[in-house]
């Protein structure tokens, strides 16, 4: 009986909490004109225009030119992005090294700093590099740990465990780099695969960089995709968008699913042992 | 390339080995192509436009190959500061009229188009046109169309209300009382958002002072305390006339654009005071059997002057340091003039400006439309009283709105909103304006 309850408010709040995301993929089947009408999600008219017209999109490339783009950044990224931040963390987590402290304090400011600040300078040193229109700007950068909440993500998680393991593997010789990848790595997966999947959704979610960094349309991600046919003067093909957006949403919801175990423990395990 | 250049690019290479291997070596330039490069901002319908438009450019220049950089409306000022801020603007730019005076205070930011008269043919704009592009008396950028705001009106529920559409403020006023008798009180002659409240208000009181609300020169408000209280009490008038909804239950339908906004669609709010430039949206979303009509312009007994604020709805810019100023002069004629690509335009962003182009539209029977007529009918209004580009400065903008919204709250009297309008906005006009020549950014 308490449990019917119970459930009966988790689902309630769940559907509450989800409507948005229905409302979304029961749009993209909505003619343009219908999806102002109603706030019910199902499709009076169900019609698979919106997707027909919005994978041709209005210019010279497919919607799947801008998904190829999008894994074309983000794959790179979260592979850069794991190995730079484990290394740093390890480092910050195990070893003494002077002005650690002042390093780490360094390290965390770099999260509280607004992203926009860098933009104009950052701009400047990539046009210098000649990496302007070029994938390097979105993903290079990440290769240097410049993520401070994955290492001190990564951290915390490492602290929540005996070094008495590490300790015995290197009594049976193992190197640091050998510590790192035999004992600590498969001992914090769960942090990592949490790290992956934080800079996979981020990534694909982020609009100003690309923007600011690519300008040529062959080399569009999807987030500014999306955007390109919202205008001020011409009313939207919301059908179109949403219908897209509901494409691109896939792959993430895909991952999530796959890893949702490993995930959930990452966060909380950070969470909680602080 | 310099050596400060070389030494990122070294390391950055030593650091990434696996990552970077092979920079682009610069194309043996043998032939002479000129790659020219466009920036816009559009919908989907602009998109197409533009592509055949530059498709069809590149087949009778075949020496010149244009490549479209586009985006949507989001962020594209965002872009283009970065891109001019690090001297990697495009070639030819599509532009806002407001921008001018961001990028291009001396007149300098853009190249001198009447240096390319001839290869551009700026005979076909009159000279008022020239004029709004021109700054210190350098002609920046080329307008692609005009637009004020003019009223149009949803005449389906004006009849279900037994009611013909306003042709003077009486009227219009007039109709508030009727509508919430007759139709119901969640139903309004007018929908405004404080954007457009600013703008009404200023038509309101320029049809009695005959003076710009802004004097650039003495970077001040060119209107009196009391006339910023007329405007204030004007909104007020509004909304206790029941001519427009008050704030918070118009803040209830959420910041959506206007023609996305549920009573604009289902006609309950039946009037807006809107860009001929924009208009075609606003009939695009109504429910099916509604008619949209243009009014006349409500006009002050007296009035000598209609108060618009009548400006380009976009321009087209060359980059001050293009290599190739001919071939970007092309591009503009072309995208101006040529029949082609006027026609893929249409009337998609408005009446154009360019003569040709309206010969041209005219010729293959282009049908009129809403932003047509509008326009048509502001050719016929006294319209002599300009307005300076800085009352859309985001600053200026919003140092009106805020007051307008605590105004539209109910934290502060009408009294009040007017007399911060006239202390604060002038503060605000004082930094923002910063004469020719100085330099610095705002």
């Amino acid at each position: 009986m308490r449990a019917g309850l119970r459930y009966g408010v988790l689902i309630a709040v769940g559907v509450l909490m989800l409507y948005p995301l229905l409302w979304m993929v029961g749009g993209s089947f909505k003619p343009n004109h219908e999806i102002f009408d109603s706030i019910g999600f199902i499709p009076h008219e169900p019609t698979l225009e919106g997707f027909a017209k919005g994978w041709h999109t209005s210019t010279e490339y497919t919607f799947a030119r801008y998904l190829l783009n999008t894994f074309a950044i983000i794959l790179p990224k979260v592979v850069v992005t794991v190995v730079s931040s484990v290394l740093v963390a390890f480092g910050f987590a195990r070893f003494n090294v002077p002005g650690k402290r002042a390093l780490f304090g360094l390290l965390i400011a770099t999260i509280l700093l607004p992203k926009s600040v860098l933009l104009v300078p950052q701009y400047l040193m990539f046009r210098e590099m000649g990496w302007l229109d070029t994938f390097l700007p979105l993903y290079v950068p990440s290769a240097f740990a410049t993520e401070g909440f994955f290492v001190f993500m990564i951290i915390q998680f490492m602290r929540s465990f005996p070094r008495e393991m590490e300790e015995a593997a290197v009594m049976d010789g193992c190197n640091s780099l050998q510590v790192l990848w035999h004992v600590v790595v498969p001992v914090i997966m769960p942090a990592i695969i949490s790290v992956a999947l934080f800079q996979f959704m981020w990534s694909m979610n982020d609009f100003l960089s690309p923007l600011i960094y690519l300008s040529s349309v062959e080399k569009y991600p999807v987030a500014l995709a999306l955007k390109l046919s919202i205008d001020v003067t011409e009313a939207t093909s919301w059908n179109q968008i949403l219908a897209m957006s509901t494409i691109a949403l896939l792959p993430s919801l895909a991952l999530f699913f796959a890893a949702q175990k490993y995930f959930v423990e990452g966060i909380t395990v950070g969470a909680v042992k602080g | 390339m310099n050596a400060t250049a070389r030494l990122p690019r070294l390391v950055a290479a030593l650091a990434l080995a696996a990552i970077l291997f092979i920079q682009p070596a610069p194309a043996a330039d043998s032939q002479p192509t000129v790659e020219l490069r466009m920036s816009w901002w559009g919908g989907n319908e602009v998109h197409r436009a533009y592509l055949a438009s530059l498709r069809r450019f590149e087949a009778k220049y075949p020496h010149i190959k244009v490549k479209g950089e586009y985006t949507g409306w989001v962020g594209h000022l965002e872009r283009l500061t970065t891109q001019i801020a690090g001297g990697t603007a495009p070639d030819v730019m599509q532009v806002n009229w407001n921008w001018l005076v961001l990028f291009s205070r001396d007149g300098r930011g853009f190249y001198d188009l009447n240096t390319l008269n001839g290869t551009v043919d700026l005979s076909q704009f009159d000279r008022d046109a020239r004029d709004t592009g021109t700054v210190k008396g350098r002609l920046n950028a080329l307008p692609v169309a005009m637009a004020a705001r003019v009223f149009y009106f949803n005449e389906t529920t004006f009849a279900k209300a037994g009611l013909r559409v306003p042709r003077t403020w009486d009227e219009l006023f007039a109709a508030g009382p009727i509508f919430r008798e007759r139709l119901g009180k969640d139903y309004y002659p007018l929908a405004m958002n404080f954007l457009d409240v600013l703008a009404l208000c200023r038509s309101w009181v320029v049809q009695r002072t005959n003076r710009q609300l802004i004097d650039e020169g003495s970077r001040r408000l060119n209107a009196s305390e009391a006339d910023m209280e007329e405007m204030a009490a004007f909104y007020q008038r509004l909304v206790t006339e029941h001519v427009i909804a008050p704030a918070p239950e118009r803040a209830s339908y959420g910041n959506v654009a206007d023609q996305e906004l549920r009573p604009w669609i289902t006609g309950r709010y039946a009037g807006m005071y809107y860009w001929t430039s924009a208009v075609g949206k606003l009939a695009e979303t109504l429910q099916p059997g509604q008619k949209l009509v243009l009014a006349p312009y409500l006009m002050r007994e007296g009035a000598s002057d209609a108060g618009l604020f009548y400006r380009p709805a976009m321009m087209v810019a060359v980059n001050s340091k293009t290599q190739h100023p001919k071939e970007a002069a092309l591009l503009l004629d072309f995208l101006f003039n040529d029949a082609f690509a006027v026609e893929a335009f249409g009337l998609q962003r408005g009446l154009p400006v360019s003569k040709s182009a309206v010969a041209t539209l005219e010729a293959r029977g282009l049908s009129r439309t809403l932003g047509w007529d509008g326009n048509t009918q502001v050719a016929t209004l006294p319209h002599r009283v300009g307005e300076s580009g800085y009352f859309e400065h985001p600053r200026v903008r919003d140092g009106f709105i805020d007051i307008f919204e605590s105004l539209g709250f109910g934290e502060i009297s009408a009294a009040e909103a007017g007399r911060r309008m006239y202390t604060d906005v002038n503060r605000i006009l004082e930094r923002v304006v910063r004469p020719a020549g100085d330099g610095s950014g705002s």
